[in-house]
């Protein structure tokens, strides 16, 4: 048992701890949900379905999110830490210039604004890379369940004042050219990129 | 910032419409004919471009956010906790506690309904009679003791000891019977016997005296 709690432990870290990452707004608030999720797998051992050990793990982890943003956001403690980010990002908008870094930490600060399930749901599909049938299983949903908060989530982040600002202060408006990526095209690329994930 | 208000009046509906289709497009969801539509008019719409360039370059950031990983130090109670290691880390013994009252919670959970029930009555039964038999095993057990610790008293005496004890008891009891023949014969003589055997002589004697007596102004 113990053997093979380590290797669930070295499996599914990263994906626990990335989703924690994304899904919070301090370092140490990600490392707690990560433990949490951890000793509830050692305290769980016996009664878990192991086949579906990677969407037990998942709901855990969201489920503990979500208590670390309520007690987050009753006591506000971290914001602090992240106005440095907010300023820096903002002073992007100077630039002429798009800064991808910058685009990226104030897209990270979006997706912590959200509310769940949508920050949930673009951490698991978007940033994540995981399936649809794994977010269900994950936040017990369906499929078409899961599709609506995606897409609303992901209209909800990009009404994000900051990061609209920012890209338009980058694009001029959007006066550059547009080029259309087929959607077959970009759905590789998504699962190219995420494939570490899975 | 609604997406609305920067559109061409005349197209407005259809680039609402545009624009909820474009998590779609991105996705591959759309079909053929949707996604002809979809084309045309975001090469033709400028807001619409622009609002789709928008979400490429939202979903284009995605794919560079890197997965994370935590550092071996935050896992490392996990894996004592693993390995049964009961040393440091107040989280570890917290998880025992919890996995003590929850495993004891879970057996009683998922024990059958009359095992549930019937156990505490059958352990509350058992205690009683424990209880109560060593309760009256103290009550048997206290006269074998007052008994002993007589016999353990008695003990303490030597037979000389006895014996002078018996002849004080002895004069003790003929100064009692020499005691009460003089209370008796004082009684009998002189608070009870004679006083009444006085007035009984007086009584006969009256009676004679006046029989002796001729009777005056006898009616008869």
């Amino acid at each position: 048992m113990r053997a093979q709690y380590q290797q669930a432990i070295e499996q599914h870290r990263q994906r626990v701890y990335s989703f924690a990452h994304y899904s919070l707004r301090a370092k140490e608030d990600a490392e707690d949900v990560t433990q949490e999720v951890f000793i509830k797998l050692w305290q769980h051992w016996q009664k878990i379905d192991h086949s579906k050990l990677g969407g037990w793990l998942m709901r855990v982890a969201h489920n503990a999110v979500i208590d670390h943003v309520r007690r987050q956001r009753s006591g506000e403690a971290n914001l602090d830490h992240y106005v440095d980010v907010d300023d820096q990002a903002g002073s992007g908008n100077q630039e002429a210039k798009f800064d991808q870094e910058i685009f990226k930490q104030q897209l990270q600060l979006a997706i912590k604004t959200l509310d769940d399930p949508f920050r949930s749901i673009i951490i698991m599909r978007d940033v994540q890379g995981l399936s649809y049938a794994e977010i269900q299983a994950s936040l017990e949903m369906s499929e078409s369940q899961v599709k609506v908060y995606l897409h609303r989530g992901r209209r909800k982040l990009r009404d994000n004042t900051n990061l609209r600002q920012l890209f338009e202060s980058q694009f001029n408006g959007g006066s550059q050219t547009v080029k259309l990526v087929e959607p077959a095209a970009r759905q590789a690329a998504n699962d190219k990129g995420n494939s570490h994930a899975k | 910032m609604t997406k609305v208000t920067v559109m061409p009046s005349n197209s407005e509906s259809q680039c609402y419409f545009v624009q909820l289709q474009i998590d779609g497009y991105i996705d591959g969801d759309l079909n053929e004919t949707q996604r002809e539509v979809f084309t045309s008019h975001v090469h033709s719409c400028e807001a619409c471009a622009q609002e789709f360039h928008y979400a490429q370059v939202v979903q284009d950031t995605f794919l560079e956010l890197p997965q994370i990983d935590c550092d071996e130090l935050v896992l490392e109670p996990i894996h004592r906790l693993s390995k049964g290691d009961g040393s440091g880390y107040g989280a570890e013994q917290v998880i025992s506690r919890q996995s003590l009252l929850s495993q004891i919670r879970d057996l009683f959970i998922s024990a059958p309904a009359f095992m549930r029930y019937g156990f505490p009555v059958v352990l509350t039964a058992v205690l009683a009679v424990l209880i109560s038999t060593s309760v009256l095993n103290q009550d048997e057990v206290a006269p074998f003791n007052n008994q002993q610790l007589a016999l353990e008293s008695v003990e303490i005496y030597s037979p000389e000891e006895v014996f002078q004890a018996l002849q004080d008891l002895n004069l003790a009891i003929d100064y009692l019977n020499q005691m009460g023949k003089r209370t008796e014969a004082m009684i009998g003589g002189r608070f009870l016997l004679t006083p009444l055997q006085d007035s009984i002589n007086a009584s006969f004697e009256k009676a004679r005296i006046r029989n002796d007596e001729p009777l005056q102004n006898d009616p008869i």
